[in-house]
């Protein structure tokens, strides 16, 4: 494998990665699934603030 | 309360929680229908009401629970001794808010002589530890946490004011109630239930304890030992049964938002208000649930 190649599949694997794990922690599935359900399907989203 | 909604999404089906760090963010969420349902304070739901927003008012999430807070060793030993100090409140339109008013004018203390800024409960007690405010209005465990970090200390808790008072209430937007009255009644339900479980008459302690081990952990990320300070330490601090909506009680907010200008016209309490699903939980007995096992019935 040439070296540009090399690089180019380093980068692109790194790009994977990091696109991988910004979806795992950045998104919020609960609610993008949610919200692809039909209005009477879907779970409520219910808002709190930590007070008692 | 955060936990039984969590659980019961987890178990199958209907809600998922959504922690905020402040009301305005809840109000914007529940106009934009990204939220279905929320907990905020009554005269936001009341105000936010008056202009048109379609949410009622299903139920309360607690009694009590705020109080006024002042520096441990600062000069202020008095709710007259607040003048030309600044107090930090959640919002204008929070019981907060009306709480240091009634307080006030119990006092002879005009509103101009004291300076009221909005600020969100989680910076309070920092900037009462650094001096930027000399007081702050707020539900617990904020009290707790100037408490328990040594440079607070509590000048009067609302209900010295205020004998029945409430703070954040539930909320549901009306094409919810409208579509799904079933879900919201569950969810009810389930939030007496969790009331009930928690002021229970001879577990109450222990209860309590393992509440504020697993909502700090899991729901509020908050040390444990700072829910216990706010629960256990005394027990009417914060009390979370007698939460059907009770017209006296919304009657004196309303009255005392006219008073302050904080609302432009008078509402009905029909028009804020749905008590169907407050009636529809009074039967509801605490959850059979031991703290440490797997399942609540």
């Amino acid at each position: 494998m040439s070296g540009i190649r090399r690089l180019v599949v380093l980068l692109a694997g790194w790009v994977a990665l990091v696109s991988a794990a910004h979806l795992a922690m950045n998104v919020d599935w609960s609610t993008v699934l949610n919200e692809r359900l039909p209005p009477g399907e879907r779970k409520l989203n219910v808002a709190y603030i930590p007070v008692t | 309360m955060t936990d039984y909604v969590s659980r019961y999404s987890l178990d199958g089906n209907i809600f998922i929680p959504k922690k905020f760090q402040g009301f305005p963010e809840i109000k914007e969420a529940l106009i934009a229908d990204r939220m279905q349902a929320g907990f905020m304070v009554a005269p936001m739901a009341m105000a936010l009401r008056s202009q048109g927003v379609p949410i009622k008012i299903v139920y309360l999430g607690h009694r009590y629970g705020s109080a006024v807070v002042v520096s441990k060793e600062g000069p202020v030993h008095s709710v007259r001794d607040l003048v030309g100090r600044t107090i930090a409140i959640p919002s204008r339109f929070s019981d907060e808010h009306l709480i240091v008013l009634r307080a006030l004018e119990a006092n002879d203390v005009d509103r101009r002589e004291v300076e009221i800024v909005e600020m969100p409960p989680p910076d309070v007690a920092g900037a009462l530890a650094v001096d930027a405010i000399d007081a702050f209005s707020m539900g617990e465990p904020f009290p707790s946490q100037a408490e328990m970090g040594g440079f607070g200390r509590v000048l009067f808790q609302a209900r010295e004011y205020w004998p029945d008072y409430m703070s954040c209430v539930l909320v549901v937007r009306q094409d919810v109630i409208d579509r799904r009255p079933r879900a919201v009644q569950t969810l009810v339900d389930g939030i007496a239930r969790s009331g009930l479980w928690l002021d229970d008459e001879e577990r109450a302690r222990l209860h309590r304890d393992h509440a504020a081990d697993f909502v700090g952990r899991f729901y509020f990320n908050q040390p444990p030992d700072l829910l216990r300070w706010a629960l256990l330490r005394d027990l009417r601090r914060v009390v979370y049964t007698e939460l059907e909506p009770r017209r006296a009680d919304f009657e004196l907010v309303r009255d005392l938002m006219l008073e302050h200008g904080l609302l432009e016209r008078s509402l009905e309490l029909e028009e804020y208000v749905d008590p169907r699903f407050a009636r529809g939980a009074m039967g509801q007995t605490a959850w059979r649930y031991v703290p440490g096992s797997r399942v609540a019935r």
